[in-house]
């Protein structure tokens, strides 16, 4: 941790660098080098390590046995809604726990983040009655107390609507999943934006929500940003609620479509390499162009818990 | 403010505007704009984690079970728990074993005691009791006759496989991040390649990682045993272990018990320490400069400085990173579930695979206990954790 290490330490924390490097992408690089092998070469022993003959027909595979693309689809239609709705109540929330002053701001900081801590597994069932379709009784009891007065066209029995296979599905419960961690990060964002600003717009007649549009929200891009990626990420992965919900063929998600994948053969490997590599690369891309704003993310998320 | 801003008309007494006069002003009340803006999120949370967590607990004390809808959901009171911990016919005897359980969680006890007197660091304690718990968990689901008199067996396998899970990955991932946030730390033209390297295991989905450590520990064609064999380890292996748990090309990585468990252990601690690297990263780097130089001036080698000086600064972000890694850990389910849906037999059966299955056999109310028993036990070290951070600071 010194300033100028010696030569030797200097080669040293290299070879450590570039052994970290190995380690953290060589299983990406090896499903990448297995996506390139023909079937023949993937049961061939000694394994190899290159591919003889690299080929894409694996890739192909991947689209004609399966609604891969549609699988891709669903991933970035469940990921962006959810992203989209998440930022924007994680911005209004930051924005009222950083800047305001409200009774009981403490004691709602500290459920979110208690919420935070739920397990996912805890909301399968219940979500997944919930979205099936469930009686709410005090409504079912309200509308049979209103079509005694008269009101016949009400419905006797009032149930929450079948939202199994549909978009809606994933988006409501990751939207909920990432919130508290989303809140977080735009929540200590917020604390850096200097609160003059504010007021000096306030100062020169802008009203107090004026002074929030056109102040307060362009100086957050890079914030919202931020918390976008890292709830995109997530409900990127997400898989349990993913897997119990959507399971039709045409609406799940890439991890779900992967995982019940349905090939010619029992567990084709490398057509399994080349759907893991094209799940992979939209993440890559991610990290490639934004890895300071996702680790200042993660990190201050985290040093708030 | 809307009173005084037409001075044309007479001046009427003073009224406190009204809540949607402010509102629609332009300058509510920090109150009235505070709610307004955390109503969405707060909303959100409520049905989406609160609402379940409410209807979990009410089924976690009513004999709901798809497969026999006719008997409904009556209510059994805490049975589920009986039948999970201790078991339906199980009389209060102390047996050789029960004895033990039952001193391991007495020790306990008093070792919490002691802490609420002050007289023993909580760390002492923590220790202590995560062996014993160890310890007691082991006899009870290792044991599988002893086990069926005792409680549910999968239940105890399930939270024996958790328990080691959680011990060996947290561990892991922390003996593995440390070393890797300060390479990251390290200046150099590699940096942000390091970075990426670092960033990618954490934003890999965890199905995905539990499929591709599938097939790098294959027992026929993997790289890693490939690797193993090209290295000598395996032929070290076979002298060592015992010869049922190797096929052709070496360890049967994901058919036999001790292998499936060093495997998931190894997936889990390669998805989960680049987390645990970034945490540190950012206590590492808010850690000022001139403490070292001061150090260095004062005669302290790398070694002194870093145990003086790094590590106890770094605490609150070890802490930080320890309350997230036990509690996903103690979730885990992705990673087993993808590489062996819990196989060979219930080894890697964690307790979060446990309710799933549960749930698919269409045991409602049990998978609802099992739940509740997961989030109990979440609560209670989110609980130790905070009041170790916020005693301590």
């Amino acid at each position: 941790m010194s300033k100028r290490p010696s030569r030797g330490n200097t080669v040293l924390l290299h070879l450590g660098l570039v052994v970290l490097i190995l380690g953290g992408i060589f299983p990406a690089v090896w499903l990448f080098l297995t996506s390139l092998k023909l079937d023949g070469e993937l049961i061939r022993l000694p394994i190899t390590y290159l591919p003889d003959r690299p080929t894409l027909l694996n890739y192909v595979a991947v689209f004609r046995d399966n609604p891969f693309g549609r699988f891709v689809l669903n991933s970035l239609v469940v990921s962006l809604g959810a992203t989209l709705i998440c930022v924007l109540f994680a911005a209004l929330a930051g924005y009222a726990l950083a800047r305001l002053r409200l009774p009981g701001r403490k004691a709602i900081m500290t459920g979110i983040v208690m919420t935070s801590m739920f397990p996912a597994l805890v909301l399968l069932v219940p979500l997944y009655r919930l979205f099936v379709g469930e009686e709410v009784g005090f409504l079912s009891a309200l509308f049979g107390y209103l079509e005694q007065l008269g009101f016949g066209f009400l419905p006797s029995v009032v149930s929450t609507p079948n939202l199994l296979n549909t978009y809606a599905a994933l988006i409501i419960p990751y939207v909920a999943l990432s919130l508290p961690i989303a809140t977080l990060i735009l929540t200590s964002f917020f604390q850096l934006i200097p609160i003059d600003l504010e007021s000096a717009a306030m100062v020169d007649g802008s009203s107090r929500t004026g002074a929030l549009f056109r102040v307060v929200a362009p100086l957050s891009a890079p914030g919202i940003v931020t918390a976008g990626i890292i709830v995109f990420v997530n409900s990127w992965n997400e898989f349990l609620l993913a897997f119990t919900f959507n399971t039709t063929l045409n609406m799940r998600t890439i991890p779900v479509g992967i995982i019940l994948y349905q090939g010619e053969f029992s567990f084709d490997w490398s057509i399994i390499s080349a759907a893991l590599t094209l799940g992979i690369v939209p993440l890559v891309v991610l990290i490639i162009f934004f890895q300071q704003r996702i680790i200042s993310g993660l990190t201050a998320g985290g040093v708030k818990g | 403010m809307a009173a005084h801003s037409k001075p044309s008309r007479p001046v009427a007494p003073y009224r406190k505007p009204g809540f949607w006069r402010r509102l629609r002003s332009g300058n509510p009340s920090d109150v009235q704009l505070g709610y307004l803006l955390l109503a969405p999120a707060l909303l959100t949370l409520a049905l989406v984690m609160l609402y379940p967590v409410l209807t979990v607990l009410w089924q976690a004390v009513h004999g709901e079970h798809l497969l026999r809808p006719w008997q409904g959901s009556p209510f059994v009171g805490l049975e589920h728990f009986q039948k999970m911990l201790w078991g339906r016919n199980m009389t209060w005897d102390l047996g050789h074993l029960s004895g033990l359980r039952l001193l391991a969680l007495a020790v306990v006890a008093v070792l919490w005691w002691q802490v609420s007197r002050g007289r023993l660091g909580r760390g002492v304690a923590l220790g202590w009791s995560l062996g014993l718990l160890l310890v007691f968990g082991v006899l009870m689901g290792f044991h599988p006759g002893e086990g069926g008199r005792w409680g549910d067996p999968r239940f105890w396998n399930a939270f024996n496989i958790t328990l080691i899970i959680m011990v060996v990955s947290v561990i892991g991932s922390f003996v593995v991040g440390l070393p890797l946030a300060l390479l990251a730390n390290v200046e150099s033209p590699l940096r942000w390649l390091g970075r990426v390297a670092l960033l990618l295991p954490w934003a890999m989905p965890r199905a995905f990682t539990g499929l591709t450590f599938a097939w790098l520990f294959q027992s026929d064609y993997g790289v890693v045993n490939d690797l193993l064999g090209r290295l000598g380890v395996t032929a070290l292996l076979q002298v060592l272990l015992d010869s049922q748990l190797f096929g052709n090309q070496g360890l049967l990585w994901l058919s036999r018990e001790m292998p499936a468990i060093v495997a998931v252990n190894i997936t889990l601690i390669w998805k989960t320490s680049s987390f645990v690297a970034l945490i540190l990263l950012a206590g590492l780097q808010s850690i000022d400069r001139s403490l070292y130089e001061a150090a260095t001036v004062d005669g302290a080698n790398a070694w002194q400085r870093f145990w003086r000086i790094t590590l106890p600064l770094l605490r609150p972000a070890v802490a930080v990173a320890l309350i997230f890694r036990t509690l996903t850990a103690i979730q885990t389910f992705d990673i087993p579930f993808a590489m062996t849906r819990g196989g060979p037999g219930r080894t890697l059966e964690t307790l979060g695979l446990y309710v799933y299955n549960t749930v698919t056999a269409s045991n409602i109310g049990y998978a609802a206990a099992l739940s509740v028993s997961l989030f109990v036990i979440s609560l209670l070290i989110t609980i130790f954790y905070l009041r170790w951070i916020f005693t301590d600071e």
